[in-house]
């Protein structure tokens, strides 16, 4: 068969198994069973199972339970609530006051959860009522939350960017790495996008809350220490190379287990909850994982994302507006499909492409994660819109509005870190200096 | 019948929850032996064998408990009989790919065993013996589309499906299982 043909046919072949409703990992192995039904003769099922054990027996891998883990045994602390009253304090001077609490505490949390819902949920949970019995602006409440709630995939660890380097097969810790001055950037541009809109909106800003002394302020913050010790703690041995990442999620959560045993949140039920829960999304998502190995071995015997690569390659395209296709067709996929299945569905014919165009696939991605925050309050599947509509009582529409000039920030977040991919790169770099490689 | 199949199905969960207890205890013992100089031999080895038998374990229970991610967008649009035809489209084609996929798993473990493949660790493991659970996962998910296929096509909806989330407690319950990354 001639190769756009057969790529046709297993496009469409993979948009009906999908559509139709077979879950995804296993619509992936299908699909990729096809293609090799349609181009080889080897033993199909010797791949296929190969793949599979191997994609799973990997101590590497082993950073994500630990990372979810961490995150559910987090979430089930009283670390919210603490949140709220730590930093409330000290952001009251920036105009725009309280509602930096959404950016700065998303942030905080994101350190220590790789999840854009939990994030969203946890912050949300306090901030929303509290933000709403102060008489803040409801859009711009819901609006920063959501988009904040996203800082949950970009600062590690992230469940979305282990999945990203095992797919890409690049190191979790370098992709890790490379998150935490874009989460930053990210932070800096939602904070001033606030800043902005309050200056420009004073009516909408209501009295700053009674001012405390210093000393109020840090006991009002004390419950914050040590989940931040916590934090520089495993961020500490990332940096300074002390650690694996799966050793250092094993210490996040011998850590995290501490913290909940501290503050006398750690239960016999909650533990086993923790457990469980972790148990489940791993499963979830490894089977996803393996189907994409599969599929992707598979999609290498037909030739595909080599032809494709090089015909990108002959078009002498500019880099840029590479970036540019690739970004229109991750925000429409972002409106359709979770960020998890957007990753790996793509990855097949997109890594090559990119890697041939000379990208660094650490910095690639980042960028595909910041694409992931975006498909997250996107609607009509944005998981965050669902987390705040269910909070709010308010629709989806009110949310998705709400959420839309934060969706910008990020689209400008990814025009920033295009043209300066210094921003992803010198963190990496500097802790692995042998692998300079910015083009 | 049902309630020994529904805790075949917990108790898989439970095996692979322990495993990952076992995954975190391997990768502490190894941080923290490492800077007194103990070695764990085959540290790595037996962690991604504990991972994958955690994987390959839960994945029945997982499934169960509806956790286990699709492409909800045409779904949700359909009701009453249209809505149970594709469920039962849906079932059946991952069930072929399950029967198909654990008959290999068999194969793949079944050559492991034959040609006597050892682990390269300093401990030598019959690497037949971990590849168990890969196994054991495979058919436990395969009767798990099973049982489910034989209940939708008995007239029931599918067993895991929940309505959306009502109250924020309920949601943010669901968050913690899990739901959206």
């Amino acid at each position: 068969m001639e190769l756009t043909t057969l790529a046709i046919v297993l496009l469409l072949a993979l948009l009906g198994i999908l559509a139709s409703g077979v879950w995804i990992a296993i619509g992936l192995a299908i699909v990729g069973l096809i293609a090799m039904v349609l181009t080889t003769n080897i033993p199909i099922g010797g791949v296929l199972a190969t793949r599979v054990w191997d994609s799973a027996a990997s101590w590497q891998i082993a950073a994500l339970p630990l990372f979810i883990w961490m995150g559910e045994i987090l979430f089930r602390t009283k670390m919210s609530e603490e949140m709220f009253r730590g930093l409330a304090p000290w952001l009251q001077w920036l105009p725009g006051r309280l509602l930096h609490v959404n950016v700065v505490g998303c942030g905080i949390f994101a350190t220590m959860s790789g999840s854009s819902a939990a994030t969203c949920a946890t912050i949300g949970k306090i901030a929303l009522p509290e933000l709403k019995k102060r008489g803040y602006d409801e859009g711009m409440a819901l609006g920063s939350l959501a988009g904040s709630g996203t800082l949950g995939l970009l600062i590690p660890p992230s469940i979305p960017m282990v999945v990203y380097a095992v797919t890409a097969n690049v190191s979790v810790l370098k992709v890790f790495l490379g998150g935490f001055l874009p989460g930053a950037l990210v932070m800096a541009l939602y904070s001033g996008y606030i800043i902005l809109w309050s200056l420009l909106n004073p009516s909408k800003t209501p009295p700053r809350d009674p001012p405390m002394s210093f000393l109020a302020k840090i006991d009002q913050s004390r419950k914050l220490i040590p989940a931040l010790l916590l934090i520089a703690l495993v961020f500490l041995s990332l940096v300074l190379g002390f650690a694996t990442a799966t050793e250092c999620a094993a210490f996040g959560v011998v850590g995290a287990l501490a913290l909940a045993w501290w503050g006398g949140t750690l239960t016999k039920d909650g533990f086993y909850e923790s457990v469980m829960s972790a148990t489940r999304l791993t499963c979830m998502i490894m089977l996803i994982l393996a189907g994409a190995a599969f599929c992707t071995a598979a999609m290498a015997y037909t030739g595909i994302p080599k032809a494709l690569a090089e015909w990108v390659d002959g078009q002498n395209l500019n880099r840029h507006t590479l970036v540019l296709a690739l970004t229109v067709m991750y925000i429409v996929l972002g409106c359709l499909i979770d960020g998890i299945s957007m990753i790996v569905l793509t990855a097949v014919i997109v890594l090559p492409m990119v890697e041939k165009a000379g990208f660094d696939l650490v910095w690639f991605g980042v960028y595909l994660i910041i694409h992931v925050e975006m498909a997250q309050i996107t609607p009509p599947v944005g998981f965050n819109l669902f987390v705040l509509q269910n909070m709010s009582g308010k629709d989806t529409f009110t949310v998705a509005k709400a959420a839309f000039p934060f969706f910008l920030l990020l689209n400008v977040a990814v025009v920033i870190i295009t043209f300066f991919p210094e921003i992803v790169l010198v963190v990496p770099n500097y802790v692995f200096p042998e692998t300079i490689k910015i083009k | 019948m049902r309630s020994t199949l529904d805790r075949l199905y917990l108790w898989s969960g439970y095996a692979a929850g322990a495993c990952l207890v076992a995954t975190l205890a391997l990768m502490m013992f190894m941080a923290v032996g490492r800077e007194f100089g103990v070695n764990i031999p085959d540290g790595t080895d037996f962690a991604s064998w504990t991972m994958a038998a955690m994987t390959f374990l839960g994945l029945a229970h997982t499934f169960k408990r509806g956790e286990m991610i699709r492409v909800g967008l045409l779904l949700e649009k359909l009701s009453g009989r249209p809505k149970r035809v594709a469920e039962l489209f849906a079932l059946s084609i991952t069930l072929a790919f399950l029967v198909y996929f654990t008959f290999h798993a068999f194969d793949f473990v079944r050559v492991s065993r034959m040609t006597n493949e050892m682990s390269n660790g300093v401990i030598a493991v019959p690497i037949w013996l971990p590849q168990l659970s890969f196994l054991a996962g495979a058919v436990l998910l395969t009767v798990a589309v099973v049982d489910e296929l034989v209940h939708v096509l008995r007239g029931n909806p599918l067993s895991f499906e929940k309505p959306p989330p009502k109250t924020t407690e309920e949601l943010l319950a669901r968050v913690a299982e899990g739901g959206g990354v």
